[in-house]
């Protein structure tokens, strides 16, 4: 109590006596979508950066994730009432600077913060742009992984002398690994979330689509053919046979895997945290190690999406180019000290961090983080990306066959003809 | 004459206010809406005028007719029992004077919930693995997934949840009903379900239309607890026709396509209340 009055006091006097130096304080007004150990992570590199120089002060503002952050961005930006940095997926990128709401970012503007294009991994990069121009700087990429019990695959036979899992290659393997689990221990052989309005089963069947080379869209249409319902059908299976719940909602399926009583689990990294945080804790009862998603057809594409840094158009509020150094200062001040971000799960894209002896070693990083070399985004569409218009869509009729209420075709049917009218419409401008 | 006109005077400066705040905030919005169904446009931008390509496109939209497929389900679901339930309230509020106030308290309660705590409470209620309902009922079912069960269970915390204020406006009806009528019906000899059917029932008719009129055009009105219950799920099995109009502008960024969904709805929802409000009157007249 009495250093809390202490330091308002002290906050008070900084505020009243700054005098004209304060003056030169560029304030960046910053909206993020990242919340419980990611939105720590980011406040912490915040006062980091906050308290490592004196011009400029970032202040952030986290919002709801998904829809609700960015129907905001969108709408506040084009009032010009928008924040002066914005945290965004770069699948929403097509979307975002198709529509009007970035601003490009020039390769002169990032180079001034010590920034260059080849820093970054290339994947990553190349979906930071949009016909041509930069708009945006990629901070991360968090792809799905494939966690597993090494006490339960162990009591399945799925381990190799070191202890590590063995080899999975093709859809019948990683199938027969679930049976093994759930037949040797009676435990479910995946945790997964398959409620409805749900979105891993869309990333799981787009990573697995992509193994196939089969876009979801191509030229305005759909493009994933046959493939897509055998695909849908192969994931079904896993529940309708009883190797995984149908109907589990996200916190359901972590906690079901996390209290060891799944094999595996199939989910992005970002749970990564929580394991190692149990761990230390004591809570998780079980050793656990993470492989990435397995090759299950031609080849190991794994869906995957970035968090990127970008700069919203304030419409009637072009930015000073003060206000511009004083954010990219901040962005490039986040990409060297990304290793923290790292700790998050996500697998950092900065190369002089991705690439550093450092982050080589970071356990359990390390054990997927080869990954990152075959990760696929969303196609480009402005209508796809997190949380978007054509990710609804599927989020609500794909999980459908995983509790047998309608059959693989007839749910991308159904999917197809909701989704068609997307397709056919030009892009918004907002 | 002057008494008249000041009179008149008198009556539009108390009506202002309402004039004002009725045409700021529904007449212009209803008539920018209007526009708005009628050009292409983004959550943000009004641009190309269409004409009415709009209404065309939801004509042969089937995400557009199912939706209202379900929102008249919903109506099926609710109207009548609310209706019913409240009457009943009310004459078990009526008939037992001593502790009319407790019930009336413990009937009206939960209309005072906001719908973020009501839809709480039936999701806690109806949890696949620990809710009561599965407790008490010895099943494991996920209610809200269920393709049968999911709008059921949201018309039944719908109808505990609201059936409060009907119960009000028949506790009105009630005590307007004159005594003597009770008293003539008890010297003829009248008892207990002839003096609800020949007097109280007749009586309270006025009351009855406006409580099923009324009724509708909430049901059909209904977003929030469909919203929040299910999402519209599974499958949008229980995505209503507001909840369609809010996808298609917030999430797809179409206002002017939701823009024609509202005014579609609109024209359907006072269509059905004035047929409704016709009808009931018409058999009142014959009876």
């Amino acid at each position: 109590m009495r250093a809390g009055q202490w330091s308002a006091v002290a906050l008070a006097l900084l505020l009243c006596c700054g005098g004209p130096a304060r003056a030169e304080v560029q304030v960046v007004q910053m909206w993020t979508l990242l919340s419980g150990g990611d939105g720590a992570r980011m406040r912490a590199l915040i006062e980091s950066f906050n308290a490592s120089q004196q011009e400029v002060r970032v202040e952030s503002t986290t919002l709801k994730w998904g829809e609700p952050f960015y129907t905001k961005v969108i709408t506040a930006t084009v009032a010009g009432a928008g924040p002066d940095l914005a945290t965004i997926h770069l699948s929403r990128l097509p979307n975002l600077a198709g529509g009007g709401v970035l601003r490009p970012i020039t390769t002169a503007e990032l180079a001034s913060a010590g920034l260059r294009g080849s820093d970054f991994l290339p994947r990553q990069w190349a979906r930071s742009h949009y016909e041509g121009g930069a708009y945006a700087v990629p901070l991360d990429t968090h792809p799905l992984v494939l966690y597993y019990n090494k006490d339960l695959a162990g009591k399945a036979g799925l381990l190799d002398a070191q202890g590590r899992l063995t080899t999975i290659v093709g859809m019948p393997a990683l199938t027969n690994a679930f049976r093994a689990v759930k037949e040797k221990t009676g435990k479910a052989g995946l945790a997964m979330e398959a409620a409805q309005s749900t979105y891993a089963i869309w990333r799981l069947w787009l990573s697995l689509l992509a193994q196939q080379g089969l876009p979801v869209v191509a030229n305005g249409q759909f493009a994933y053919g046959p493939a897509g319902e055998r695909t849908l059908a192969a994931i079904a299976h896993w529940f309708r046979a009883g190797y995984a719940t149908a109907g589990q909602d996200y916190p359901a399926s972590t906690s079901q895997f996390m209290a060891g009583n799944a094999g595996f689990m199939i989910n992005g990294v970002w749970e990564v945290p929580e394991l190692v945080r149990g761990t230390k804790a004591g809570t998780i009862g079980f050793r656990y190690g993470i492989a990435p998603l397995p090759q299950l057809y031609n080849n190991a594409s794994t869906w995957a999406d970035s968090h990127g840094f970008a700069i919203p158009a304030n419409a009637g509020r072009p930015m000073t180019p003060e206000k511009t150094r004083a954010v990219l200062k901040f962005v490039a001040y986040v990409s060297t000290h990304s290793f923290g971000w790292a700790e998050g799960g996500h697998i950092p894209v900065y190369r002089p961090v991705a690439e550093s002896a450092a982050a080589r070693a970071l356990m359990p990083n390390a054990e997927y983080a080869a990954a990152a070399a075959n990760v696929v985004y969303d196609p480009a569409g402005w209508y796809m990306g997190a949380a978007g218009p054509l990710e609804a869509i599927a989020s609500k009729f794909l999980p459908a066959p995983l509790a047998g209420q309608l059959t693989p075709a007839d749910a991308l049917r159904r999917f197809e003809s909701e989704a068609q009218r997307l397709l056919k419409k030009r892009p918004p401008r907002y | 004459m002057r008494g008249r006109r000041s009179e008149m005077l008198s009556a539009m400066l108390l009506l202002l206010p309402f004039m004002a705040a009725f045409v700021l905030f529904f007449l212009l919005p209803a008539l920018q809406t209007l526009y708005l169904s009628l050009t292409e446009s983004s959550l943000t931008r009004t641009s190309a005028f269409v004409g009415l390509a709009n209404y065309d496109t939801l004509i042969h939209d089937p995400s557009f007719w199912s939706s209202l497929g379900n929102t008249f389900y919903f109506s099926l679901l609710t109207v009548i029992p609310l209706t019913a339930l409240g009457l009943v309230m009310a004459l078990l509020v009526d008939h037992f004077t001593k502790a009319s106030g407790w019930l009336q308290g413990a009937f009206f309660l939960p209309y005072v919930l906001p719908i973020s705590v009501m839809t709480l409470i039936a999701d806690w209620m109806l949890q696949p693995s620990s809710g009561i309902v599965n407790h008490l009922l010895g099943v494991q079912r996920a209610w809200f997934s269920d393709v049968d069960w999911a709008m059921p269970v949201v018309a039944i915390a719908t109808v505990w949840w609201t059936v409060g204020f009907n119960m009000l406006i028949f506790i009105a009806g009630l005590r307007n009903i004159p005594r003597e009528q009770y008293e003539a019906a008890a010297l003829d000899g009248a008892r207990g379900f002839a003096v609800f059917r020949y007097i109280t029932w007749p009586a309270l008719m006025p009351v009855t239309i406006t409580a099923l009129v009324l009724q509708l055009i909430a049901s059909l009105k209904v977003f929030g607890q469909t919203y929040i219950m299910t999402t519209g799920g599974p499958f949008n099995t229980t995505r209503v026709t507001l909840h369609y109009m809010y996808e298609t502008a917030f999430t797809q960024s179409d206002a002017g396509y939701a823009a024609a969904v509202a005014m579609a709805f609109m024209f359907i929802v006072v269509a059905l209340g004035l047929a409704q409000a016709l009808l009931l009157r018409k058999r009142k007249g014959r009876a």
